[in-house]
């Protein structure tokens, strides 16, 4: 007969003095796994939550990121006009050059500066970026040096109040809104008009296009054609695509999150077993007791297994809690995260998202820091003699 | 008996705990030296010997701009210059990997030592490198990881220019702080890629740290207004550039090691706790037969110092002994080329090990000052 669990409840909830250290730490390397890869899965997510399923997106073969891509005017002139690519109600195609630079901008806080990235779009651009919305001031005029900013970046940095200038490139940039991406890539970009952007920056050339196809047999045909035109040395892909293969920056936070997890771990191991062995210790006459009361060896051995794994389940629930309470705080005040971003060198804001499945894996992590804590002095406690146990002090 | 054979005896009367508690000592300072090292090379990066001297002249828009290659004559023309070269990043990718794994930069191969004298080669390596137009050098790290010798030809696809390119190798150098880079002629780029006049950016040398002012002046002076303007700074303010775009890293890594500080003083004082509760009556003994109130304390914080310190003997000094002679550059896949424990972070570990111990008596101490004789006799816990 197994014994009850309320029994082992108790015993963690009564001992508490001992098993408060042990339960708060075994919280705090939940809380920071959880959190770490709430990190990596935010900006995960920014890259994974953007574009529109019917876009296509077409540059350079060989080239990694849309920074480094170049597609003629030549080129845009000739695709816009093929049968695949969609046309809006007046009958124009959509399809958008967009010019993408680098550019380096003092942050707000006067903490140094980094790259941000700067699109220049063609008129269409807007509409084949539904997730992006006007959220304050215009959208840019056509042949004006104006901008409008993600308003993540703009609490970043500086001088992006609607209204307030920037100088880059020699030029002159007026901020005329903000836009919201919708936790997309968007959110890490400033736009303006594609072609003062070349202009401003000297190029001759746009950086990528962004075509809208009716189905996929068209976005097919597209890149079909794309493929066999030698003279076109570009690549065609799915916009949705393109950025879900932009996770990279993610990689390394993931790792350190991992390591941390399991150096942190094995130290609260150390602790839960210390908790573990003092729990057995001062109970030696209760286990005689229990043991002589007909309960058998493998019945301790499970109970005080249980108990360890209830001990740190406590500590991952108050991990889980002090986690999702970090993120309610973030989402309430605002607070973002801004890092480097490997694939487009340049800054890339992100928030933590806990998924359920982040919760979970938390959890089950505290749990096995509580059966492998517990393990050796569940073994102690199984094989202690019942006549010396019983009559221990 | 002496008093620290008692302490010493007290502290490991109970075998499994003090090496428990040890243990989890040790693996949190273990845990933070291991942070305050990645933290500081992130943010203090590795300074090249020689490199007081060097500038970098990037374009104002940002480092992702290109410059024009006719601004070369204007700058070398800067009183206090003494040698200027172009540095051109390529984004080669290696054979048929995911991502790059080495930086590969053009510029003047004769300049190579005169702007990056730190780099040791032998004297053929650079005769050939000036020589040959398709030579490269590459820095004996990654030579070391690919295998590549001297002779052998490797072929490169570019993630920035239209090109894959065909080098073949003539020097590996040594020296630098991260001998990792691969250097080939801009020349050969400029034929290769079809896009000439057009470089990275540039790196001088200064002829002495009083000039150093004046010619980052000038540089930036010379070229306001015009189409390409520059940003000149310091190699080391270069490098400062980019730790600004870590972001928030910084202060992520600072609060992970809190925490993981926090975590470390509540297990070793819950140890502590349940040590001295284990022996109250022991110690209304010791009080009753007429030790005073500090000297029990004294007993309590010693014993508690000694677990702290071999924690912090084993943690410490076990983090220290690896990075020392542990190659973490290959470990890590030469994100972190130095990884280096300096006598500040061992400082800190050790401080944080005395803290603990300090901290985690305090409880104890008050519940012994607490208990009156009578009721630790009665106790039986």
């Amino acid at each position: 007969m197994a014994l009850p669990v309320t029994y082992n409840v108790r015993n963690v909830l009564v001992r508490w003095r001992a098993t408060a250290a042990t339960i708060l730490g075994v919280g705090l390397v939940v809380t920071v796994y959880i959190l770490m890869q709430a990190m990596a899965a935010g900006l995960e997510r920014s890259s994974a939550n953007t574009g529109d399923p019917r876009n296509l997106m077409i540059v350079r073969k060989g080239s990694t990121a849309e920074s480094s891509s170049q597609v003629s005017r030549e080129q845009l002139n000739t695709i816009q006009y093929w049968p695949q690519v969609e046309r809006d109600a007046a009958g124009r195609p959509l399809v958008s050059g967009d010019l993408v630079v680098i550019m380096n901008l003092p942050r707000r806080d006067g903490t140094g500066e980094a790259n941000v990235t700067m699109r220049g779009i063609t008129p269409m651009g807007v509409t084949l970026r539904p997730q992006v919305k006007l959220v304050n001031g215009r959208w840019f005029t056509p042949g004006q040096r104006e901008v409008v900013v993600s308003r993540k970046m703009a609490q970043r940095f500086a001088n992006c109040e609607p209204g307030q200038k920037f100088k880059t490139g020699g030029s002159v940039l007026t901020v005329v809104g903000w836009f919201d991406g919708g936790d997309s890539a968007f959110d890490s970009e400033m736009w303006m008009d594609a072609d003062e952007a070349r202009a401003i920056f000297d190029r001759e050339n746009y950086s990528s296009l962004l075509v809208r196809v009716a189905d996929t047999n068209a976005a097919a045909g597209l890149m079909q054609r794309i493929e066999s035109d030698k003279r076109l040395p570009l690549r065609a892909d799915f916009e949705t695509k393109y950025y879900a293969t932009q996770t990279t920056t993610a990689l390394p936070i993931k790792m350190l999150g991992s390591l941390l997890a399991t150096a942190m771990s094995i130290g609260a191991v150390f602790a839960a077993m210390n908790t573990m062995y003092a729990s057995v210790g001062s109970r030696t006459r209760e286990i005689g007791t229990l043991r002589v009361l007909g309960f058998r060896r493998r019945t301790v051995l499970a109970s005080f297994i249980i108990e360890g794994a209830i001990l740190a389940g406590i500590g991952g629930l108050l991990g889980c809690l002090v986690a999702l309470s970090a993120q309610y705080l973030c989402v309430a005040f605002g607070v973002r995260f801004g890092t480097l971003s490997f694939n487009t060198f340049s800054e890339v804001i992100f928030q933590f998202r806990i998924t359920p499945f982040l919760i979970m894996k938390g959890m089950l992590f505290a749990v096995l820091v509580g059966i492998l804590g517990s393990l050796f002095p569940a073994i102690r406690a199984a094989r202690l003699p019942v006549i010396a146990a019983l009559k221990s002090v | 008996m002496t008093i620290p054979s008692f302490i010493l005896k007290n502290a490991l009367r109970n075998k499994r705990r003090a090496t428990l508690s040890v243990l989890s000592v040790a693996v949190s300072l273990f845990l933070l030296v291991t942070l305050l090292v990645a933290l500081r090379e992130l943010t203090l990066p590795a300074e090249d010997a020689g490199a007081e001297l060097r500038v970098a002249v990037r374009n104002k828009i940002s480092i992702a701009n290109l410059l024009p290659a006719r601004q070369r004559a204007t700058i070398a023309r800067i009183p206090g210059v003494a040698a200027v070269t172009p540095f051109t990043w390529f984004g080669g990718k290696y054979k048929n990997e995911e991502s790059m794994t080495f930086a590969q930069f053009a510029m003047d191969p004769k300049e190579l030592r005169t702007v990056f004298g730190e780099a040791k080669m032998s004297e053929e390596s650079y005769t050939a490198f000036e020589a040959e137009r398709t030579a490269c050098v590459i820095g004996k790290m990654s030579a070391e990881k690919f295998k590549l010798q001297v002779g052998d030809k490797i072929a490169l696809e570019s993630t920035v220019y239209p090109v894959t390119m065909e080098f073949k190798i003539v020097g590996i150098y040594s020296g630098t702080p991260d001998d990792r880079n691969m250097l080939f002629r801009q020349d050969y780029l400029d034929e290769a890629s079809g896009i000439p006049g057009q470089v990275g950016m540039w790196w001088l040398k200064v002829k002495s740290a009083e000039e150093m002012p004046r010619v980052l002046e000038a540089i930036n002076q010379a070229f306001e207004n015009t189409s390409a303007e520059v940003r000149a700074e310091t190699e080391r303010a270069f490098q400062l550039g980019f730790i600004s775009m870590w972001g928030n890293i910084k202060l992520l890594v600072t609060l992970i090691s809190s925490a993981v500080v926090f975590t470390l003083l509540l297990v070793t004082a819950s140890t502590m706790s349940m040590a001295i509760r284990e022996r109250f009556r022991e110690l209304a003994i010791l009080k009753a037969i007429g030790f005073r109130r500090r000297e029990l304390f004294a007993f309590i914080l010693a014993e508690s110092f000694v677990l702290a310190a071999t924690g912090a003997l084993v943690g410490v000094g076990g983090a220290w002994a690896l990075f020392t002679y542990g190659n973490i550059s290959t470990l890590t896949n030469g994100l972190f080329p130095m990884f280096e424990v300096t006598p500040k972070i061992i400082g800190i570990g050790c401080l944080v090990a005395a803290m603990l111990g300090i901290v985690a008596s305090i409880m104890p101490s008050l519940a012994v000052a607490r208990m009156s004789v009578v009721e630790g006799l009665k106790s039986l816990d």
